[in-house]
């Protein structure tokens, strides 16, 4: 897979915009779908095409906001594939946007960065 | 034929201040609809944005949890019911409650990993979900990551509770409890 994919959002799956020429993977919305793995095994694949197939930077733009403990094993496995690359020296990171008012979804976005050591920045949006 | 009194159930709904009452099958889609439902009540409580997305997600993990193990066990539509009720206390918190028929013998272990869970802080909490976050799954399966207990008890301000009452033929209804 090295094409580019657009996945609208639903109630419980968000928006995943997935664009190879520009090395750019966004997420958006909320992610409760009772079966996580099945819904972003083609999102995982992508990144991990990606990654072996090119050797452009990789810039991850996620603006998730509630998600399923399922939905976290599946981000924490993508997270890994991130810091895989970053170990070999490959230019990774992940911006993280927040809505302000909603602090849980800083603290969620904290969890996972302290297991990464690539860059990963957590903004908030008002 | 039965004769509800219906302002006396009212009554008993309002006076518990209970959201949200449901008992029988549930779909997927049930599970979502209903979801939506709770986050509207939320909303319109003006519950705080983050208090909200906790008490929503202590109502996702659990019935996932219920689904999950209803399609685990290959239970027919009567058995992959559930039970759930979301009461608000009126100064801000929440119980979550939510009751399933599971196979008796599942019951000891659940009711002992919950009292487990019950009696960590909230560092050993956060220890054993990284922990379970880092445990590989076995793929196809249909179940969680098998953090949803852990999730839920992290969200809790009160340590989690659950009973279970033997149902005769193997069977066991198991309830599990949460304060948010």
């Amino acid at each position: 897979m090295n094409a580019s994919f657009t996945l609208p959002g639903t109630q419980t799956t968000p928006t995943i915009t997935a664009d190879w020429d520009l090395g750019l993977l966004q997420m958006s919305g909320d992610s409760y779908p009772e079966n996580s793995f099945d819904f972003f095994t083609s999102t995982l694949d992508w990144v991990e095409s990606y990654l072996r197939q090119e050797n452009r930077p990789l810039r991850l733009e996620l603006r998730l906001v509630y998600m399923n403990t399922s939905s976290v094993k599946v981000m924490m496995d993508i997270f890994d594939l991130l810091e895989e690359a970053h170990r070999e020296g490959r230019d990774v990171g992940v911006d993280w946007f927040f809505d302000s008012r909603n602090e849980r979804v800083e603290l969620l976005a904290e969890e996972f960065r302290e297991d990464c050591t690539f860059p990963f920045r957590i903004s908030a949006e008002t | 034929m039965l004769d509800i009194d219906f302002l006396d159930l009212r009554e008993l709904l309002h006076n518990h201040h209970i959201l949200l009452c449901f008992n029988g099958p549930i779909s997927r889609s049930l599970i979502e609809e209903i979801g939506l439902a709770l986050k509207n009540y939320l909303d319109a409580e003006h519950t705080h944005p983050g208090a909200a997305m906790d008490v929503f997600g202590a109502y996702v993990e659990m019935t996932q949890n219920i689904r999950h193990y209803a399609i685990r066990k290959g239970y027919g539509e009567s058995e992959s019911a559930a039970t759930i009720l979301v009461a608000s206390d009126g100064q801000g918190g929440y119980l979550i409650q939510a009751g399933n028929v599971i196979e008796a013998e599942d019951a000891a272990p659940l009711l002992e990993r919950i009292a487990h869970l019950a009696a960590m802080d909230s560092v050993e909490l956060k220890r054993a979900y990284k922990e379970q976050l880092r445990r590989p799954i076995t793929p196809g399966a249909s179940s969680g990551a098998g953090l949803g207990l852990i999730d839920i008890a992290r969200k809790s301000r009160c340590p989690l509770s659950a009973t279970q009452r033997p149902l005769g033929g193997g069977k066991a209804f198991f309830s599990l409890r949460a304060i948010l």
